[in-house]
This record gives C-alpha cells, structure tokens and sequence, in this order.
C-alpha cells in the first residue's frame, strides 16, 4: 500500500482530537469558528447531530470523534472545510481541539498503520504519513464522511 | 439590429411551434374553423417571418404545410387522421429548421432530405398542388381564386411606424407582394427631412395605393399580418361585375333602374369593409397589447432576484428581532413598514415564477399518440387541473419523470385492444394526468385503467435482484413501491420505449431532491395510479414560528388551519390514543417532544396547531407559538435529508438555525410503525 496522495484532493487539513494527529484531504478550508449556538437536529444520527449557520448557509456539523470510536469531549474549535464527496462538494463542519496546519499536497508515502495500536475503525483510515517527525494519521474522506453508515450504526455512548 | 430581429423571430416561431403541437392535435377532437383559422394563421406569421429573417428554407417548406390548411379553410379540404399526421411530422421537420439557426448548406439539405421531401409529397397530393416550384409568391391558391373570382378594388393607405424599419419591417417587400396579388398603382407621400437631419433606420414615407385584384379583403389583409405596428387603413370601392374598370372610370353604363339597387348595394359593402378595417384594428390593437403583457427574462435572472430576496427575507428578520429588543416607536413604525413591503416584494418575485403546470402537460398529448401508434396501442390521454401553478424550478425538473412515468403506463400498462376487449374492457385505454393543490404541496398523479402492477412478477424480480429476502412477508403495497428501487424493471423484452431499468428509480430520485415524494397504488386487472407529492415552491414560505423546549420549529403556514390551547385535563388523558375535543370535533395529536425524542419540559400551558394532512386534520402539541414569519427554504444536507418530518432549515432573526417541519413525512411517520415504537419506547 504505497500509493500516494496526489489524487485524492488539493490539500490535506490536519488537526488534533485528544492529542493524536489526522489529516485528510479539503477542496477548501472556508474558516475556523469558536463555539458559535448549534442546533440539534431531532432524529439525526450520532455522526450528525447539530447544523449550525455558517454566513447564511445551512452547514451539518458532524462528529468525527463518534465516528473514530472517541469519546465524547468538549472541543474548542469548529471547523468548516468544503470537500468533493460522493455527492458533489459539500460545505461541512466538524468540532476538533486544535488544528494544525493546512498541507499543501505534493505526493507523499502513505505508510500502512500497523495492525495492533490503531484503535480507530479500519474502514476510515487509510494510512499514516510522517510530517515533520510525527505520524499524521490520514482519513478516508469518502468513507468518513459517508452519510448512509449512520443509520445502521448503533449509538454509541 | 438584423440580428435582433432574426432572435426575436426564432423565439417566436419556437413558441408557434410549441402551440401548433397542440393546435394540431385539438383538430382530432375539434376540427372548427376557429381551431384551423389559429394554425393557419400560425403557419402564416411562420411562412411570412421566415422568408423575412433569413430562414427562406423553413419558410418555402412552410408553404405547403399551409397550402393544406387554407384549403380547409375554403372547405376543400377536411381534417382527416392522415392530415393531422402529416401536420405533426411537418411541425417536427419545421422545430428541425430552427434548431439549424437559419438559412444555410444544412437547412438547404434538411429542405432536399427524405424526409422533408416526402412530407411535401405528401401534402401537395392532398392539396392537389404540384410540389415542385412550390415558392413562397404563389399566394393565390384554389381557395383564393374561387373565393375571389370577382375582382374588387382597394385603396390602401399605408403608414409605418417611424421605428417600424429597426423592427424589421420591409415596405418593399410588402408592395411587391401586394403587386403580385394584382395591378397595383403606387402613390406615395414623403417627409423625409434634409439628408443631413436624416436618421437612415427610421421611416419617413406614407404610401397611397390602390389594388384591383380577385383575391379578396382577406389576402389584402394577410399582407400587411406583419405590419401591426403601422398606421393601415383598407377600404373597398364600390363593386364591378368581373372587370377591372373601377379604378379609371365611374359607372356609366346600367343607368337609370339599376341606380337605386346599386346604391343599396354598396351600402353593406361600405358598412363591411368599415368593420372590416376596425376589425383590424381593433386584433392590431389586441396584439400590440399582448405584446406589452409578457416579456421574456433568462431565468438566471430570476434565480438571482430570488437569492437577493432571500438574503433581504433574513436580513428583515434581524431588523425585526433588532427593533424588538430596542422598543422604540419611531423605529417600529419603518420595521412594519419594510416588512410589509418585503412581504409584497416576496409574493410578486414568487408569483414572477409560478408557471402552469399545464407547460408541461401539454407536451404529453403528443408523446401518448406517438407512443400508442408505435405500440398498436388505443390510448386516450385526460388532462386535468392544468392550471394549477408551481415554482418555475420544480415545473423544469418534473417533465422528465412525468414522461417515463406515462411511457410505463403506456408500455406496461394498458393492454392492447384486443386484450382488453377479451377482459370485457373498452377497447380503448385511458391515462388520467391530473393536477391539484393541497395546502403547500402539489400533487400530480398518472393514472391508467390498464392491468396494474403484477406483485408476484414484482416478488420475483425483487428476489432475484435481491432487493428482498425470501424470508420476509411483505403486503402487496410494500411490493408495488419496489418498482422504485435502483436497477428495477419487470419488463420481459428491453423496448426502447421503456423498460431500461432505470426509469422509476430515476423518477424516485428526481421527486426526492425536489422534497417530494412518490408513491403508487394498484389494483391487479383494474389499474395503477402514481402520485407524486410535490412542494409549490421551494425558495419562500409563510412560517409559524413554534418552539419546543429549547428549540424553535418552523411550521409551514399553508399546512395550518387553526391554533388552539392544551387544556391540563385534555393533556392528562396521556394513554391510549389521543384526541382533543375542538368545538364538536375530536381530533387526533402528536406530541412533537415525544416524535423527535425530546425531553418532556411538561410546560403548564401547551398548544396545539392544527394542521390538514392527507385531507384529515391533525394536531401538534407544541410549548409555545411564537409567531408568523417569512422563512427562506434551506435545503437539507444528506445527513439530514431522510429524517421524516423535516423538510428544511432557515435562519432565524438572532442568526440561529431553525428546521421547518414537513407536516405530511411527519404526520405519515408518526402513523408508520417506526415511530409507533418508539413513542412506546417514551
């Protein structure tokens, strides 16, 4: 598993949830918001809960730490990115402790995560890359994003 | 200017054409002069405009397509299948020659084509009109020449409009045409001003004529069909037997008896050609006025106005929850003043795109004949609540779900003759189309009194697909909605008229990204009828504001009927199935906490709103309305798009987000067994 990155975007986002590093790769970084009002979308799924009002547009605020098997926590910053999915591209936001930094993309390696230690459900991640000597580990933006997981998927709390 | 012109023309034409379509197919029905006299006419501004604006091939095919229609106007001729057939492939070969931009190698090949030529065959048998030198000039058909064996004088004066020449207009073309009718004397009086004070494009000059001709009041009028911007005035003189004498001499034979009865006679003939020219007028006067009713806009712009109203609907709701908080009087009068006058702004933007659905509708006429033809099949198709008005956006998006939908009916559908009449059905076979409003929602539903929907055969394929599992029970209802489902077909033989598989699940598709929803209904041997649930707009609502808890909802306002308090005692009945008494009406609620699995905030003084679901009332409990407003439709992400009962998200005056409730998912939900659980569950 070595191919690179090259096809998959314009440019990776990295950020932190509890201090481990993802990536994953943006059309575009719109902004990052402090804590604004949310509101919680009755029915959703857990990956889904809240929308939020981003200058006039409606975006779903998601939940990447569900998602990575997580525990729910408070985050400081809300992030709203624009990502080619499935589906066209999309206008989305997620809660995150900090982010990093927005890599531009020139092909890299992608290093298989090892078996054992990865606790993150395997189906969302693809690979792990070294940027400045940290393992950053990169998501599948396809598969994370997907919304249709979400239905069968039981809570988890 | 030209260019203008031409553009102005070709939008033109394409309208004719579009109607002519329908024109034609009413002659089944309806052959009445007034129905021949439209398409003649339609035939004729095409024919004339086109030999004008650099479309002379489309125009000299025209010709014998129109020959047809003034025979039949004379009454030589009568409207027969094959005439109508002939005229639907000629409207066919004429949309073609639009769509080739003008005169040209291709348009010229498109005039010499099979195709073409043997359309002209055709017609000019039926006409009995040689097809070959078949040229635009000859005018005088029989019609004509019998009409008008008897040569009559006019005298025209004709005056362009000064700006007629930028239009378009051609005096030359029109004289020389005049002088083909007959002997033609020309007069002419001109105020063309000093060349140095001379505009080139504006017109000048005011012509007296004066025709002999047997062609009669109505070929002297056809002439100048286009001219309707110009100052025309046609009077017949007074009557001679068969010569052309009239205009030179004065009677001077038949003298004394004769006199009297003479004088009675041109009597009437004054009185005919006095209404006659008023008539003129007075269509020149009704044409000019449709011209000033519509006017033709992209609908880019539209859509731009509609973004621009939406940020100002927002913009408004701030200024209103702004005003709230500072309380000041002076300030409140202007906010109740821009309010009204959004809400104004809102209706005639909104109403700028409401368009019949009868645009649509018309279309399928033709597609049901064609299609009924092909397959050996006798269809009828009924037409009903055309009328009814949808945003201009949906209208563009359901055309093509409705086509596969009729072409299903038609295809699998109806049986042919002979089938059904060994049923003991008639012979012919119906499709309904029909249209109607119901609160905020449109409903247009395909009916078929064919065989209906075979849920064993649907069973199979299902299984096959694997779609279903062979364990599970599923009622025949829940079988005849798998016709929806992706890479679905059942039928035996892949047609090209349907039948690839991918027609209902792209229907599906379409009418879920409009918000809609699809649904069908059939009975085995007696037929089927699809419904689709459509949103009238989807750029600006009335909302009530409610909230629940902490949240705010929206509330569709066409879906309310009436607002009513929860009484404690009503609300204590918290068992069983629930009603509240309104006047001498029970009515059933939903508690909206317990549906979206809210916390119970147990506040003291509840609401109901009732609202109309499927034509039966029903009411939401609610903790407060906090009042109407103007809500501009968000869509929904994927994520939330499947959740019943949501049908969208707007923003609120504080810059919050609220959701908009979809009343019918919901209502439909809450009675569906997935939410029946989990009320039990709460």
């Amino acid at each position: 598993m070595t191919d690179a990155i090259a096809d998959t975007g314009a440019m990776l986002l990295t950020f932190r949830l509890d201090g481990e590093a993802f990536a994953f790769p943006v059309t575009r970084v719109h902004e990052i918001l402090d804590p604004i009002p949310v509101t919680p979308v009755p029915n959703a799924g857990a990956f889904a809960p809240e929308v939020i009002n981003v200058r006039g547009v409606v975006v779903p605020l998601l939940d990447i730490r569900h998602r990575l098997l997580m525990k729910p926590a408070e985050a400081s910053r809300i992030i709203v990115f624009e990502a080619d999915l499935s589906g066209g591209p999309q206008k989305l936001a997620f809660r995150a402790d900090s982010v990093e930094q927005v890599l531009e993309s020139s092909p890299r390696e992608i290093i298989p995560l090892p078996e054992l230690g990865a606790v993150w459900p395997r189906r969302f991640v693809k690979g792990s890359l070294r940027h400045e000597d940290e393992l950053i580990v990169l998501l599948d933006a396809q598969e994370l994003f997907e919304p249709s997981h979400d239905l069968a998927e039981p809570a988890v709390s | 200017m030209i260019e203008q012109a031409i553009q102005a023309f070709v939008l033109e034409a394409e309208e004719l054409l579009n109607d002519l379509e329908d024109m034609v197919l009413r002659l089944e029905e309806d052959a009445s002069k007034a129905n021949v006299d439209e398409i003649f006419r339609a035939l004729h501004t095409i024919k004339g405009s086109g030999s004008m604006f650099a479309h002379t091939a489309l125009s000299r095919f025209t010709h014998h397509f129109e020959n047809a229609f003034e025979l039949i106007r004379s009454g030589d001729l009568t409207v027969s299948q094959e005439l109508i057939d002939l005229s639907l492939k000629s409207r066919d070969i004429m949309v073609q020659f639009l769509k080739l931009g003008g005169d040209g190698p291709e348009a010229e090949a498109l005039l010499k084509s099979d195709r073409a030529e043997a359309l002209i065959c055709a017609l000019s048998n039926l006409t009995g009109v040689e097809a070959a030198g078949g040229s635009t000039t000859s005018t005088t058909t029989k019609a004509e020449e019998e009409e008008g064996k008897v040569e009559e004088c006019f005298d025209i004066t004709f005056i362009p409009d000064t700006n007629a020449l930028k239009n378009g207009m051609r005096p030359d073309l029109l004289i020389k045409e005049l002088s083909e009718l007959g002997m033609l004397e020309i007069a002419y009086q001109s105020h063309v001003p000093k060349l140095s004070d001379l505009a080139p494009d504006l017109s000048f000059v005011e012509w007296r004529l004066r025709l002999t001709t047997s062609a009669g009041l109505s070929a002297v009028e056809d002439v100048f069909i286009f001219a309707d911007d110009a100052d025309l005035k046609i009077t017949r003189r007074a009557q001679h037997g068969g010569t052309a004498a009239c205009c030179t001499s004065t009677v001077t034979s038949d003298e004394s008896g004769l006199k009297g009865s003479k004088s009675e006679q041109s009597k009437p003939t004054a009185n005919k050609s006095s209404t006659s020219a008023k008539n003129a007028t007075v269509s020149q006067s009704k044409k000019a006025e449709q011209k000033s009713e519509s006017i033709r806009v992209t609908s880019s712009r539209l859509d731009e106005m509609m973004d621009a109203l939406g940020e100002l609907v927002i913009a408004q709701a701030r200024l209103d929850s702004v005003a709230a908080e500072i309380e000041n009087q002076t300030l409140d009068t202007v906010v109740e003043e821009v309010q009204r006058l959004v809400t104004s702004l809102r209706d005639a933007t909104l109403s700028i795109r409401m368009v019949p659905v009868d645009t649509v509708f018309g279309k399928f006429k033709r597609v049901v004949r064609d299609l009924s033809a092909e397959l050996g099949k006798n269809i009828h198709l009924e037409l009903e609540g055309g009328e009814t008005e949808v945003d201009k956006n949906i209208i563009d998006r359901i055309g093509e779900p409705l086509v596969h939908m009729i072409r299903n009916s038609i295809d699998h559908g109806i049986e042919t003759p002979e089938v059904r009449s060994g049923n003991g059905k008639p012979e012919q076979g119906t499709v309904w189309l029909s249209a109607s409003q119901e609160g905020g929602e449109i409903l247009i539903s395909i009916e078929d009194d064919g065989k209906g929907l075979d849920a064993e055969a649907i069973r199979y394929r299902a299984l096959e697909r694997g779609l279903i599992s062979e364990e599970e029970e599923y009622s025949e209802a829940a079988l005849h909605q798998l016709i929806f489902e992706p890479g679905f077909s059942t039928a035996q033989v892949v047609s090209s008229v349907s039948g690839r598989g991918v027609g209902m699940d792209a229907v599906k598709t379409t009418i879920d990204e409009l918000g809609g929803q699809v649904t069908v209904l059939s009975k085995a041997g007696l037929g089927s009828r699809i419904t689709l649930r459509l949103p009238v707009t989807m750029a600006i609502i009335d909302g009530l504001r409610v909230r629940l808890g902490q949240s705010t909802f929206v509330i569709p306002l066409a879906a309310v009927e009436e607002c009513v308090e929860m009484t404690s005692d009503m609300a204590a009945q918290d068992s069983g199935r629930r009603f509240i008494q309104i006047r001498s009406e029970t009515v059933p609620f939903l508690n909206l906490d317990t549906l979206f699995g809210m916390m119970h905030a147990k506040e003291e003084r509840q609401r109901v709103v009732i609202v109309r679901v499927d034509g039966a009332r029903i009411g939401l409990v609610v903790d407060d309305i906090l009042g109407q407003s103007q809500t501009v439709i968000k869509s929904l992400s994927a994520y939330h798009r499947d959740i019943p009962g949501l049908g969208g998200a707007t923003i609120l005056g504080d810059g919050s987000v609220a959701l908009i409730l979809d009343v019918s998912t919901l209502v439909r939900w809450a009675e569906s067994d997935g939410a029946r659980s989990k009320l039990m569950v709460a």
